[in-house]
């Protein structure tokens, strides 16, 4: 688990620290359709909630050429005055969004993103000191949650970059979720709880180049 | 699918999203170990103690609670508790909860079990357990139900809960607080009878080694103890655990779908009823 971690914030402050020395675009160095070194993520995002921190940035990926695929590794925070501790939250999502509607010239809608995430909490108190408890002895983690969640996402396309003719896009989304934890709540107890019990939100922006 | 269609998509889950959002219930979580929720569900055991104190238990009238336990992740039996206490016992004061109210120690969690217990006629107290203490329980179970050791005087008797589980302090020594406890029993505040609840028993490997036999001495020299109650177990037992004369109940978890009812007089006298649900 500490691998992981470690790997998910190297990974997301690699991908930001690319980004920042990358050059601003001149449209000499990249070909149009090629625009990305592998590792120079596609997206940035700043999000509240969904279980991923009160503020979670990140970067991300278009992992096909259709770009209904992405990945996003986010870090996120939460104040200890909310938290009972001061949490840092590494989280990795991958989403999909099959469909894309044109609404305007400047306005695309993602009616649905469908998505499937994976956190790792870091800071909680109780934190499962090596020894404290016999194998098993809670079959859950504190700290390690994944969930499912769906979302739509309405983008605003601004004016192209110049290297790669794109437009500029900057949206805002919304995310229902729930996890692990929460759906074997409600599995056992379909009368006791609703399915609003289990759900939680996020808002965020995006902004792609 | 039209465009009229993925549109209704849309629109639908943006709306469902927004109903949520305004919903006041804190869907934007920000962790799991968020542990803000509503004030309603802020400080209850103060809460329910505040309720149960408005009415002192009339002169002549018999002391008589509900015990239960371990109510975590049994929302559906929960209900079903509530419904029978509330049909059955019209003769009870309160409820007694030994702990593990939540399973992951999540505030929402807590806040789904009093979405329950609240529908009781009378009021419900209760003692952390260990399930309510992992991650970021502690602070948690704080926030929503209060103190981790506390006490109460009601009927003639002295209530004291105190947070037993040891195991999730890794053994440091000072779970249970014997300082704490042994202070609360040397002061009956005028009351004739005491009662100590918790929710790991003294015989369980998940107390701390070093302080259970400081524990259990405390409790037999105590002259006016009634018994000790706790939960954990998710069995129905009572009976001394040691030679020393002190009574252990341990508690039904709510998915036994049984409850105990309590009844005490006299200087130390008890009696339990075990009902099934």
């Amino acid at each position: 688990m500490k691998k992981l971690i470690l790997f998910l914030w190297l990974a997301s402050f690699a991908s930001l620290a690319a980004r920042a020395a990358t050059p601003p675009t001149s449209g000499l160095g990249l070909r149009a359709d090629n625009p990305h070194k592998w590792y120079r993520p596609t997206h940035l995002q700043l999000q509240t909630g969904g279980g991923l921190g009160m503020v979670a940035a990140g970067a991300g990926y278009d992992l096909n050429k259709k770009k209904n695929l992405e990945l996003d590794i986010l870090v996120g925070y939460v104040p200890k005055h909310y938290g009972g501790s001061t949490l840092t939250l590494a989280s990795a999502k991958v989403m999909y969004s099959p469909w894309r509607v044109p609404i305007s010239e400047k306005l695309e809608l993602l009616p649905l993103t469908a998505g499937l995430y994976f956190s790792y909490t870091h800071g909680t108190i109780n934190d499962e000191l090596p020894g404290q408890y016999s194998k098993d002895y809670y079959w859950f983690s504190t700290d390690t949650r994944y969930g499912p969640m769906l979302g739509s996402r309405l983008t605003f396309l601004g004016p192209p970059i110049a290297a790669t003719g794109q437009p500029r896009k900057i949206s805002a989304y919304y995310e229902l979720g729930s996890n692990d934890l929460y759906i074997v709540s409600y599995a056992g107890n379909t009368k006791g709880l609703s399915i609003g019990d289990i759900l939680t939100l996020a808002l965020g922006v995006k902004v792609d180049f | 699918m039209s465009l009229k269609n993925t549109l209704r998509v849309g629109l639908r889950l943006g709306w469902c999203a927004a109903l949520l959002a305004t919903a006041g219930c804190n869907i934007i979580e920000f962790s799991p170990n968020d542990h803000r929720v509503p004030d309603e569900f802020t400080d209850l055991n103060q809460k329910n103690l505040t309720r149960l104190l408005a009415k002192p238990l009339p002169a002549g009238d018999t002391l008589r609670f509900v015990f239960t336990g371990d109510s975590q992740r049994f929302y559906d039996q929960a209900e079903d508790l509530v419904k029978a206490i509330n049909e059955r016992e019209k003769n009870v004061q309160f409820v007694l909860v030994a702990g593990d109210i939540s399973d992951f120690s999540l505030a929402r969690e807590m806040k789904w079990v009093d979405q329950q217990l609240r529908k009781l006629n009378v009021p419900y107290l209760t003692v952390v357990g260990n399930h309510d203490l992992n991650g970021n329980g502690r602070p948690t179970f704080e926030h929503i139900y209060g103190a981790l050791d506390y006490s109460f005087v009601y009927g003639d008797t002295k209530f004291i809960l105190i947070d037993t589980n040891s195991r999730e302090y890794n053994f440091n020594g000072q779970i249970p607080d014997m300082g704490w406890l042994n202070a609360q029993l040397a002061n009956t505040e005028g009351a004739r009878r005491q009662i100590v609840m918790m929710h790991v028993p003294p015989d369980n490997e998940d107390f701390d080694p070093a302080l259970v036999s400081p524990f259990a001495n405390s409790l037999a020299r105590t002259p006016n103890l009634v018994c000790a109650m706790n939960g954990h177990n998710h069995a129905y037992r009572i009976g001394p655990l040691y030679n020393d004369g002190v009574t252990y109940v341990n508690s039904d978890a709510f998915s036994e779908k049984h409850y105990m009812v309590v009844t005490v007089w006299g200087d130390k006298q008890f009696r339990v009823k075990r009902v099934a649900f």
